[in-house]
């Protein structure tokens, strides 16, 4: 009797762990705050509405949904990420600055193996850095940039060259409205003659160096192709379509004005990709940026929170919700279940999106000074005859001495050292990017230089025995002392200033008062 | 032929009347130049054929649905807003600056001049530059984002102290006798304030109201960090402004103009009717008795 009361319990015990653990640990009621594009904002109340209602794991979400566009969203998250929203939508190059600025949460295990699963492949390496971590959920596949046009004035067989184009245009008095006063719109002559212009980062999205081929044979042929556009009367540098209304017939610019563009030109609505340009009788795509928009998922000190939201965003990035949007604003959805609909396949606006994805370039981080250098040269080449070979390359010399120039550092800095060395318990912060616990050697602490070459920390620092560091110049490996060859190593704990003599390349502790 | 002979050939209402002719032409271009975005705004406010922007001034189709819209969306609760932040920070920077004005035009104390230009000093500085500070404090006191109109208030208010300037210049003028008269009597200080000084000054105590009102009224760049993106917490600039993004111009555009129509209404209203007061503040300040 005993053992069967035993095993009876044992049981009853374990079944109450089962049902533990089916009700699931995520349940209650969470109070978040949503960022979305303005179109989709009442879309995506509803969607959240339904999450409460249909997920199994009692989650309920009581959602303030603002609206904020892609484009601002990461500058607004990275002047304060603590009053920014908990998921919020943003473009694919925003993704670096937010990593940079601790805006986004990895994604759990579970949730990259659906993700990798069922999303597009660019998207998934899109939201993916180096290290094989994902960062995000792929909203949508769409952002690129194409053609909108009159059908009354262009005939449809002229929309793959350039030259017609502009042909049609100034025979019917119109505008082709290219905004190549943009850096990111004129670049796909560039990308289209083949040119590169990749930006680096390192693991934490800090972005190190550029791969950049503008100034070249190929940006020669970039600018020649240039010129046909600019040096028409009909060119008018806009991305608007409601330039339709002023006498514009073409209109360069992408799906978010899809629908606007349909209101407006009615029936004669006319979508393509970019048309080809031709240099010395070959001819070159025009290569636009392509780009998905994300949702990030902003870190929480609620880690239960945490996982309820990434389960929201795994919700609204899925195939259901995804199709809400194709249907309600027409974007092009990045989960793959989606894609193959039949509606989605044929919606033309969709089609052309990516017939242009055939002739991009994805887009990841841009340094933030690009936008200004590359805006100009639709400017600069428009004065200058187009057989001035020297005065177009000219142009490109600017372009890439200006490129140079970000990455330079000032004398001052190259000839300035620090310390740089391993994590140091008695103290979080010292030597170590502190916002992440304990990664060592990654971040240099300044030096100020005194008499006769003698360098010192600004302040004392406690240290406990055994912290290894090294003094190093201009933040590089090339030029950098310890003790001999090895690391400097602390003796004894304590609180001390470092010293380091240029002169005898000695470094030494001083203890603070 | 000189000119001054010229001038005596033609005579002298000739000249007068070409001179006119031609400060008329100037001025009429000029207001002609100035009036034109407003009349476009009015214009566009009631076009109803379509919500995007065109390349015509003159709708096709009239009709107040641009106005009748904006009550489904946001934009009254950022009406309120920015009335109650204008209300607000008019009468408690209104007073505020009147106490300044009049304790520093007619009580004498040790520290008046130090502080006097302590805070000339301090009104140099560009008030942008506290602005990461302020946001950094409003939102420790939770008086961000959808909390904002009280925040603003309260950074609106708190700097007034230092607005005296014009109304101390007027109270100046105003004869000191007066004072020792209403003293000699068995007034307070403050009955001064109230009895004599106030009645006098009706035309700065207009104008610094007005100007109170005005200064919320159309600030866009500390509203919009403070409301930080809240909907419910942002005044009628930041708000509009938002319709201008991409994502929602070609939807909002023509309401875009009808919300700036009634913006400019209630400034317009207090202008015509108080705009005597206004001159009156704004030159009485300079005359030294």
């Amino acid at each position: 009797m005993k053992k069967l009361l035993a095993v009876v319990l044992t049981v009853a015990m374990l079944l109450s762990l089962v049902s533990f653990a089916a009700a699931s640990s995520l349940a209650g009621e969470y109070e978040i705050k949503v960022w979305v594009a303005d179109k989709i904002k009442d879309l995506t109340e509803k969607q959240i509405e339904r999450f409460n209602e249909t997920n199994e794991d009692g989650i309920k979400f009581k959602a303030v949904v603002e609206s904020q566009g892609e484009g601002d969203a990461a500058t607004n998250m990275v002047n304060d990420v603590e009053a920014g929203a908990d998921i919020y939508c943003f473009a694919q190059d925003q993704f670096a600055r937010l990593l940079t600025a601790k805006a986004l949460a990895k994604l759990g295990v579970k949730a990259a193996e659906t993700v990798t699963a069922t999303t597009d492949e660019g998207a998934v390496k899109a939201v993916t850095t180096g290290d094989g971590t994902m960062w995000a959920y792929p909203l949508s596949a769409d952002n690129d940039f194409f053609m909108f046009y009159d059908k009354s004035v262009i005939p449809d067989e002229d929309v793959d060259s350039l030259e017609k184009l502009v042909e049609d245009c100034e025979k019917a008095g119109k505008y082709f409205s290219f905004d190549l006063k943009n850096a990111w719109y004129n670049s796909c002559f560039f990308f289209g003659a083949g040119c590169k212009s990749e930006w680096l980062t390192d693991d934490d999205g800090t972005i190190i160096s550029v791969d950049d081929t503008y100034n070249s044979d190929k940006g020669l042929i970039a600018v020649k192709g240039m010129k046909k556009i600019v040096d028409s009367d009909a060119w008018n540098s806009t991305s608007e379509v409601s330039a339709f209304e002023s006498n514009s017939a073409i209109v360069v610019s992408g799906i978010w004005y899809s629908k606007d563009a349909q209101k407006i030109l009615g029936d004669n609505y006319g979508v393509a990709d970019l048309p080809s340009y031709n240099v010395d009788g070959t001819d070159y795509h025009l290569t636009s940026y392509f780009g998905f928009k994300l949702m990030g998922v902003k870190p929480q000190e609620d880690k239960v929170k945490a996982a309820a939201l990434h389960k929201l965003a795994q919700y609204l990035t899925g195939k259901d919700c995804s199709l809400d949007r194709f249907e309600a604003v027409g974007w092009g959805p990045a989960n793959l279940e989606a894609q193959a609909e039949e509606a989605v396949k044929n919606d033309p606006t969709l089609k052309v999106v990516n017939e242009q994805r055939e002739f991009s370039v994805i887009q990841s981080a841009i340094h933030g000074s690009w936008w200004d250098i590359g805006k100009v040269i639709a400017e600069e080449i428009q004065p200058i005859a187009a057989d001035d070979v020297d005065g177009l390359k000219q142009v490109l010399q600017n372009y890439e001495n200006k490129m140079a120039a970000v990455f330079t550092m000032s004398s001052a800095e190259k000839e300035a050292w620090t310390v740089i060395g391993m994590y140091n318990e008695a103290d979080g912060f010292f030597f170590t990017d502190y916002s992440d616990g304990k990664e060592t050697w990654t971040a240099d602490l300044a030096m100020v230089k005194g008499d006769n070459g003698i360098w010192k920390t600004e302040q004392a620092w406690p240290m406990e025995a055994g912290v290894e560091f090294k003094v190093r110049q201009g933040k590089s490996w090339d030029v950098s002392y310890g003790n001999g060859g090895d690391n400097f190593k602390v003796e004894e704990a304590g609180t001390y200033y470092i010293v380091f003599d240029e002169a005898a390349t000695t470094i030494s502790l001083e203890k603070a008062e | 032929m000189s000119e001054t002979s010229m001038k005596r050939h033609m005579g002298l209402r000739a000249s007068r009347a070409i001179s006119n002719t031609l400060i008329y032409v100037l001025l009429i271009a000029i207001s002609i130049i100035w009036l034109i975005p407003f009349f476009c705004i009015v214009l566009q406010s009631f076009r109803v054929e379509s919500t995007w922007q065109v390349g015509y001034v003159i709708p096709k189709q009239w009709g107040f649905d641009n106005y009748v819209n904006l009550f489904s969306t946001d934009f009254p609760r950022w009406y309120v807003n920015t009335f109650i932040t204008a209300v607000c920070t008019a009468l408690l920077q209104t007073v505020i600056v009147l106490c300044m004005s009049y304790t520093l035009s007619r009580f004498r104390f040790k520290m008046r001049k130090p502080l006097m230009r302590f805070m000339l000093i301090l009104g140099m500085f560009p008030g942008m530059l506290t602005m990461i500070i302020l946001y950094r404090v409003l939102k420790d006191l939770g008086l961000t984002q959808a909390n904002a109109t009280p925040g603003l208030i309260l950074v609106y208010v708190a700097s007034s102290g230092m607005g005296y300037y014009v109304s101390k210049g007027f109270f100046d003028t105003i004869p000191k006798s007066l004072d020792e008269a209403a003293r000699v009597d068995g007034a307070t200080r403050f009955q001064v304030l109230k009895k004599i000084i106030l009645p006098l000054s009706k035309p700065i105590v207009i104008y610094t109201v007005l100007t109170a009102f005005m200064g919320p009224w159309g600030d866009f760049v500390f509203a919009r960090y403070i409301s930080f993106g809240a909907s419910a917490g942002m005044n009628v600039a930041v708000g509009l402004y938002n319709w201008l993004t991409p994502d929602q111009i070609n939807k909002n555009y023509t309401m875009f103009c009808s919300g700036g129509v009634l913006v400019a209404v209630p400034v317009t209203l207090l202008f015509l009717f108080l705009q005597k007061y206004y001159v009156e503040g704004v030159t009485g300040g300079a005359v030294k008795g």
